[in-house]
């Protein structure tokens, strides 16, 4: 698994690649988190890249999200491949987080009707 | 790629040990996605029946085995309708049936963070059974059926 880190004015892109997993997850948490710590609380994970994930991957995209909306801001998720759609979808994830087609829509959605 | 309605069925087994480590479940989910893929089994079958031993294998590593390592064994056994993976460990005694249902409904303040393990492996397979070997060991089976093939 690789992460990229990129800001986009207030946005923050994580782009996520590879297999998300009980072996990986730690990594993903671990980059989620260190970003939300230093107050990057408006957060897209760009997984265009993401061929697989577990629920150690939902773990992770849970609690960012929980973290980051205490805080004001949110984690959103764009280019969801479908086997990782799937998993969301099962895991009942797709009513708790919100999911665009691409990157560029899930940065714009943060400036577009701020509440 | 086709298959005659009538035609016999493939028949095929595979088995590989694997230590109970979760640097492993990489290399566990391409030995399942190997024995599908040589059975002819349809992709999204497959990618579901990965999910679904993923999350058994990374329940014993983390539970099963919590006090130490050991083997995790995996037989994958299709008819070519249907694969059968039997997954056995020598770690703590585990009965799925005992495991309570996953939240998936509340909102996100209320949602507990873990305990989709299990849930997405019920929600990924046909068929599941459990067993506690009287030599002491565990043993579950998750049967997935491969879908029929389209035409097009």
């Amino acid at each position: 698994m690789e992460i990229r880190v990129e800001q986009r004015a207030q946005v923050t892109v994580i782009a996520v690649a590879g297999s998300v997993d009980g072996a990986t997850a730690p990594a993903l948490v671990a980059s989620f988190r260190e970003r939300v710590g230093e107050g990057c609380i408006r957060i897209v994970g760009d997984f265009s890249g993401v061929d697989y994930t577990s629920s150690a991957g939902l773990r992770a995209l849970l609690e960012t999200a929980k973290e980051a909306r205490q805080r004001g801001g949110d984690l959103r998720l764009s280019a969801v491949q479908p086997d990782v759609r799937r998993v969301l979808d099962l895991a009942g994830f797709t009513h708790i987080l919100k999911v665009f087609a691409d990157t560029d829509e899930a940065v714009a959605s943060y400036s577009a009707a701020r509440s | 790629v086709s298959r005659e309605p009538n035609g016999p069925a493939e028949r095929s087994m595979r088995d590989a040990t694997f230590e109970a480590r979760l640097e492993n479940l990489a290399a566990m989910r391409r030995f399942v996605e190997e024995a599908c893929r040589s059975a002819g089994m349809d992709a999204s079958a497959c990618s579901e029946l990965k999910l679904a031993v993923d999350e058994a294998c990374t329940n014993i590593i983390e539970h099963g085995y919590r006090d130490g390592a050991g083997p995790i064994a995996v037989t994958c056994e299709s008819d070519g309708e249907r694969m059968r993976v039997v997954i056995r460990d020598r770690g703590a005694a585990f009965d799925p049936g005992s495991v309570p249902a996953a939240d998936v409904t509340s909102g996100w303040e209320d949602r507990p963070v873990g305990g989709l393990g299990w849930h997405l492996i019920r929600q990924s397979v046909d068929e599941i059974d459990y067993e506690r070997e009287p030599s002491g060991g565990n043993r579950l089976t998750l049967v997935k059926r491969s879908r029929p093939w389209r035409s097009e």
